[in-house]
């Protein structure tokens, strides 16, 4: 049997609305979940993914165990989270991006402490894995300073040591890199690639960044309405999308462009066209020569699409 | 034994992250201190105008007032995180945090908060019942002192589960302060005078519904020589388990409360 097993989940939420007039609430039943199905192995890196609303939170509120499903069944390591929430949740590390789990007022060192107590991690295990944590996360130089005082990449690193030291076998992370700089995203997600590979860890990550999936997710899921839409790989899954090329065009002189064939849309910023087109159609070649006939070209660069825009045209069409 | 140990540290947490603030925790503490002296000067302008009520005299008064006093600030103090503000941990959604960690959830959300700035309202009420006990000549006995001890400390578990009806309010999403108000805070504001005082439909509120004269006044007549309603002796020992009873009932509800929360989600 697969680590995690989710067959047939499903999940609805009551949500009372006030009619426009009069005092009378209306019930209105939302499908957060509707028959999902999936199944992870020990040892996954998962990027889950979905626009606002589309039922990922609900889906790591039940995994782990903090909400109870109308219908279908998990289990997580053989064990039922809602069910066995205590043992459970002792195997699970969840990190918030947006919310934290340590204590604001007191140095994070002190937070560790309790964590070990509440946890009842043992004391040789726990100096173990914060020295480990510390060195990995380059916690070192703020150990003893309130949460308060730490600045957002710090704070991130902080709350990644924070649910890591009793050592869960699976990790849900929630927009982990949300507000982070360039450096901090990079050296996070060497960190988790690398806390995968050393420790066997679990890792299921919901974001809306991409590129966090693109450079750590070898398998990503697609819920949208509460249904599961998309379970593979990444390329595979954009290749349905990534149709079109932009090829982007300077003249020496002002020029006018060529009368391009349908199916090309122009944008003109500064001095450059901006050219979307599907190589199937107009294949690249043909039209640099179209091009080309208008007057000398000075510049010209080719580019793939954007991968927000490939997700966002797969939305689209997904109807979501 | 290890959760008693795990509130222990967590209170030790706690006071440090209060002294991060030094001149603010000093103020709010001498605001506290003002406003349980005032409470008191209510007590002292009564006895001052009226030589008794009923049977009670000043010294009297003085006791009862001090009872409720540390009861009920000593519960605020070690019992803050379920007398603070347990609506706002649902709405910020700080509980489906502590669903996440292999803890009770009550355990938690005790080991949240303290009110280190209470010990001013507890000195007072300390003061309050050595006064009183004095004037009204009490002539201690390890029984009485027996008695005492007991009431308080069943008294703060009555305390606990009258805003344990808020907290459960709170999770089925009902806004329901003001009546839950009435009971604790109100409770706290009438109980600091004796029971008897009081016409029948509060006196059936206060040993019914929020047994603070079961759990308080009854012991508190005993130990000042005045049996309330001239009950025997030995019903101070028994009628403070109402406290007790009351907080196991709230425990339960609560229990079933959680288990509602986790179906329907926030």
């Amino acid at each position: 049997m697969s680590y995690i097993a989710v067959d047939g989940l499903d999940k609805r939420f009551t949500v009372r609305k006030k009619r426009e007039k009069g005092i009378l609430r209306e019930k209105t039943v939302i499908h957060a979940l509707q028959d999902v199905s999936f199944a992870v192995e020990r040892g996954e890196l998962v990027g889950y993914i979905g626009p606002n609303g589309a039922g990922k939170s609900t889906t790591v509120k039940i995994l782990s165990g903090i909400l109870t499903p109308d219908g279908g069944s998990v289990t997580v390591g053989g064990r039922v989270p809602w069910k066995e929430r205590r043992e459970h949740v002792r195997h699970i590390g969840v990190v918030f991006g947006q919310r934290s789990q340590l204590w604001w007022d007191v140095p994070i060192l002190d937070s560790y402490s309790l964590l070990k107590d509440i946890y009842r991690i043992p004391e040789n295990e726990y100096q173990r894995r914060l020295a480990q944590l510390t060195e990995a996360l380059q916690l070192g130089d703020f150990l003893r300073t309130p949460l308060r005082l730490l600045s957002l990449g710090q704070r991130m690193r902080a709350e990644l040591c924070g649910s890591l030291l009793h050592g869960p076998e699976l990790l849900f992370l929630d927009e982990p890199t949300i507000g982070l700089d360039a450096v901090s995203k990079l050296a996070l997600r060497d960190f988790l690639k690398e806390e995968n590979r050393r420790n066997g860890t679990t890792i299921l990550l919901t974001t809306h960044d991409m590129e966090d999936i693109a450079a750590l997710c070898p398998r990503v899921m697609v819920l949208g309405h509460g249904k599961k839409l998309y379970d593979g790989a990444l390329p595979e899954l954009l290749s349905r999308y990534d149709t079109q090329r932009i090829l982007t065009v300077r003249y020496e002189a002002e020029a006018g462009l060529p009368e391009l064939p349908e199916g090309c849309a122009v944008t003109q910023e500064a001095g450059n066209y901006k050219i979307t087109y599907a190589p199937e159609k107009m294949p690249t070649a043909q039209l640099i020569s179209l091009l080309q006939s208008a007057g000398s070209i000075r510049e010209l660069t080719a580019q793939p699409q954007n991968i927000d825009h490939l997700i966002a045209a797969m939305y689209r069409e997904m109807d979501l | 034994m290890n959760t008693i140990k795990l509130y222990f540290r967590s209170m030790g947490m706690l006071v440090k992250s209060q002294l991060q603030y030094p001149a603010s925790f000093c103020m709010q503490t001498l605001a506290q201190l003002v406003m349980e002296a005032g409470e008191m000067l209510a007590v002292i302008l009564i006895v001052d105008r009226f030589e008794r009520l009923n049977q009670w005299m000043p010294g009297d008064l003085f006791f009862f007032f001090g009872m409720m006093s540390v009861t009920f600030y000593l519960t605020e103090f070690f019992g803050r995180g379920v007398t603070g503000n347990f609506p706002s941990l649902v709405r910020s959604g700080q509980l489906d945090t502590l669903l996440l960690r292999p803890r009770g959830v009550l355990t938690q959300v005790l080991c949240s908060a303290i009110d280190p700035r209470r010990i001013a309202c507890i000195a007072v009420g300390t003061a309050a019942l050595v006064i009183g006990s004095r004037m009204s000549g009490v002539q201690w006995t390890f029984l009485k002192a027996l008695a005492m001890v007991e009431s308080i400390l069943l008294g703060i578990l009555l305390v606990l589960g009258l805003f344990l009806i808020e907290a459960v309010f709170s999770i089925h999403s009902v806004k329901s302060v003001e009546l839950v108000n009435a009971l604790t805070y109100g409770g706290r504001s009438a109980c600091q005078y004796p029971i008897d005082i009081f016409p029948r439909p509060l006196r059936v509120l206060f040993t019914v519904i929020a047994p603070f004269a079961l759990t308080l006044h009854v012991p508190a007549a005993y130990i000042l020589g005045k049996p309330l309603y001239g009950w025997p002796d030995w019903t101070a020992f028994v009628t403070p388990l109402a406290g007790a009873a009351l907080f196991g009932v709230m425990y339960l509800v609560f229990q079933k409360a959680m288990k509602f929360y986790r179906s329907t989600g926030s």
